[in-house]
């Protein structure tokens, strides 16, 4: 039998999830479709639950930081403990080179509001004596938070459950249907919804979603690997550390990447190491383009170990316990969000985009997609993150 | 007497590694309808310490099966993480291969 929602969006993983909560909570009719049998099959059961704001940069910093502000409080809203971990952010150089950078660094989320501090090596190696003689200069910030990536997904999945959203899993979109300008219904391998809304929440897979429609999404999986080890003691004052090189090549940079004559850097490899207040670290994390892999390979988790004992020497002698790897949403024109609707179909909705950041960011993304549906217009100025700005994009690559 | 039993029964630690016991792993499987042993281990940390559920993979296994009525051989098998044992981060740092 057919069934009917307001609502259905494509996606189980943290975004899906968040922007079904925050549609029920305004009482909408929600359906999730999700290929896997559980949340967190995809991208959000693959990361690290680091939300360093430091490392955001406008259009997207001011998503950062009012997500930040909606996590505060998350584990009381929904009855569920996210693991809300107050970790802080250090940036960290160990590259004389990258001085002056860091200064700038500095300067400019100071403009920008956030109440960093330099800080230079002997202070370092005094307040967190785990850190390496390598070190050269750190950058610090207590806005950043780190949290449990599973159960920000299943506590968002269960609360908007909770409020009488439905979720499919084990559930394929194959088809879309479409009546002129507009989404009828959505055929999945178990049977077919009919939809006011569909929802383009399928992170990594979105392009495939869109080609149903026969829209082309820039988007494409972003392979990263992950170290976790063994606990140690916690650390004295960070534990949330970040290579320098992320905040200046690897991540945000593509070109520097690729022309790159470092094969670390060719790699995308720059590290967030995160002790979880278990005493675990998760070492991250790198950047490549090998379609839908999801094989952590054994190159690239020499870099990455190598860089980690750079910044933390201690890390030689604990044992790694397990690694692995998951494939961000990334936008290959401008590594931008894509928060938006289409002009045709004109009820259909894209949320993905979120790259490596998308922990952070999923419940602002939950909370704007849900303004954007049921009132048309949203909280916060989303227009960087429109569908609509790839149109030049496109002619450009085809002239 | 029973019911005494029954206690002791829920309060075994399961998984010795990340100290959760049975308990904790059912209430995970029914507060969340879980159907899979990997989201049980992430939702619980059971099978995430350091032999990475080689000794409570198992019971992991036949507690899920016994929650929702099916045989451990229908489970989707728990994902294979690398390395099989620990090893040194300093190791993995050095294991240089030629023909890479
Ligand atoms: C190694 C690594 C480290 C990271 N670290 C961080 C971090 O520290 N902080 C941070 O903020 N972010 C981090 N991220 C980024 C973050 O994990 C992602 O941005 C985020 O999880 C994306 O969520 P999503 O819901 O869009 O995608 P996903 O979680 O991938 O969800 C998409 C879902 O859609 C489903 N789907 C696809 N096609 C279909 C279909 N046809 N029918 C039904 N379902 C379908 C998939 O099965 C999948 O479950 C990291 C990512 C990686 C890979
Ligand atoms: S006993 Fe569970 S991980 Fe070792």
């Amino acid at each position: 039998m057919n069934k009917t929602a307001d609502v259905t969006v494509v996606g189980g993983g943290v975004i899906g999830c968040s922007i079904a909560y925050y549609l029920a909570k305004k009482g909408a009719d929600v359906i999730v479709v999700e290929k896997n049998k559980g949340p967190s099959f995809g991208a959000s059961g693959t990361n690290q639950g680091a939300c360093p704001l430091q490392l955001f940069e406008p259009p997207v910093l001011e998503l950062a930081r009012q997500s930040l502000k909606l996590y505060k409080n998350l584990s009381e809203e929904i009855g569920y403990d996210i693991e809300y971990d107050n970790v802080g952010a250090l940036v960290c150089s160990v590259d004389e080179k990258q001085y002056s950078d860091m200064k700038k660094h500095v300067e400019k989320k100071k403009k920008q509001g956030i109440n960093v501090r330099l800080i230079e090596r002997e202070e370092l190696l005094k307040l967190e004596p785990t850190l390496g003689e390598n070190v050269v200069v750190g950058v610090e910030e207590w806005e950043s938070c780190g949290v449990n990536p599973f159960k920000v997904n299943y506590g968002f999945a269960c609360a908007a459950r909770r409020l009488g959203a439905r979720f499919l899993f084990s559930t394929e979109v194959g088809k879309i249907e479409k009546d002129k300008d507009k989404v009828t219904s959505v055929a999945t391998d178990k049977g077919k919804i009919i939809t006011n809304f569909l929802v383009n929440a399928a992170g990594a897979w979105s392009p495939q979603i869109g080609k149903m429609l026969g829209l082309v999404i820039p988007v494409k999986p972003r392979r990263g690997q992950i170290i976790v080890t063994e606990p140690t003691p916690l650390n004295k004052r960070w534990r949330c550390i970040s290579d320098a090189d992320y905040l200046l090549t690897t991540a945000f940079d593509l070109k520097a990447t690729e022309v790159s004559k470092d094969k670390r850097i060719k790699l995308g490899v720059a590290g967030v190491y995160l002790q979880e207040s278990t005493g675990n670290w998760t070492i991250g994390s790198s950047r490549d383009f090998a379609d839908y892999n999801t094989n952590v390979t054994m190159q690239t988790i020499r870099y990455i170990a190598k860089r980690a004992i750079k910044f933390i020497p201690k890390l030689k002698d604990v044992s790694c316990i397990r690694t692995f790897a998951g494939l961000r949403p990334f936008c290959y024109v401008d590594g931008l969000p894509i928060l938006s609707k289409v002009d045709n179909p004109q009820n259909f909705v894209i949320a993905t985009g979120h790259a490596g950041e998308g922990i952070t960011l999923a419940p602002i993304t939950g909370k704007l997609i849900s303004e954007l549906i049921v009132e048309n217009k949203t909280s916060l100025p989303i227009d960087a993150f429109s569908f609509s700005r790839f149109k030049n994009a496109y002619l450009q690559n085809l002239g | 007497m029973e019911r005494k039993l029954q206690e002791r029964k829920v309060n075994n630690i399961v998984c010795r590694c990340e100290e959760v016991t049975e308990q904790e792993i059912r209430d995970a499987i029914r507060k969340f309808n879980l159907t899979t042993v990997d989201e049980v281990k992430r939702l619980t940390r059971a099978g995430m310490g350091l032999c990475q559920g080689r000794t409570c993979g198992s019971l992991m296994e036949k507690i899920l099966s016994e929650e929702i009525n099916k045989k451990v051989s229908e489970l989707l098998p728990l994902k294979k993480r690398p390395p099989v044992r620990p090893i040194k981060i300093k190791l993995l740092a050095k294991k240089e291969r030629e023909s890479e």
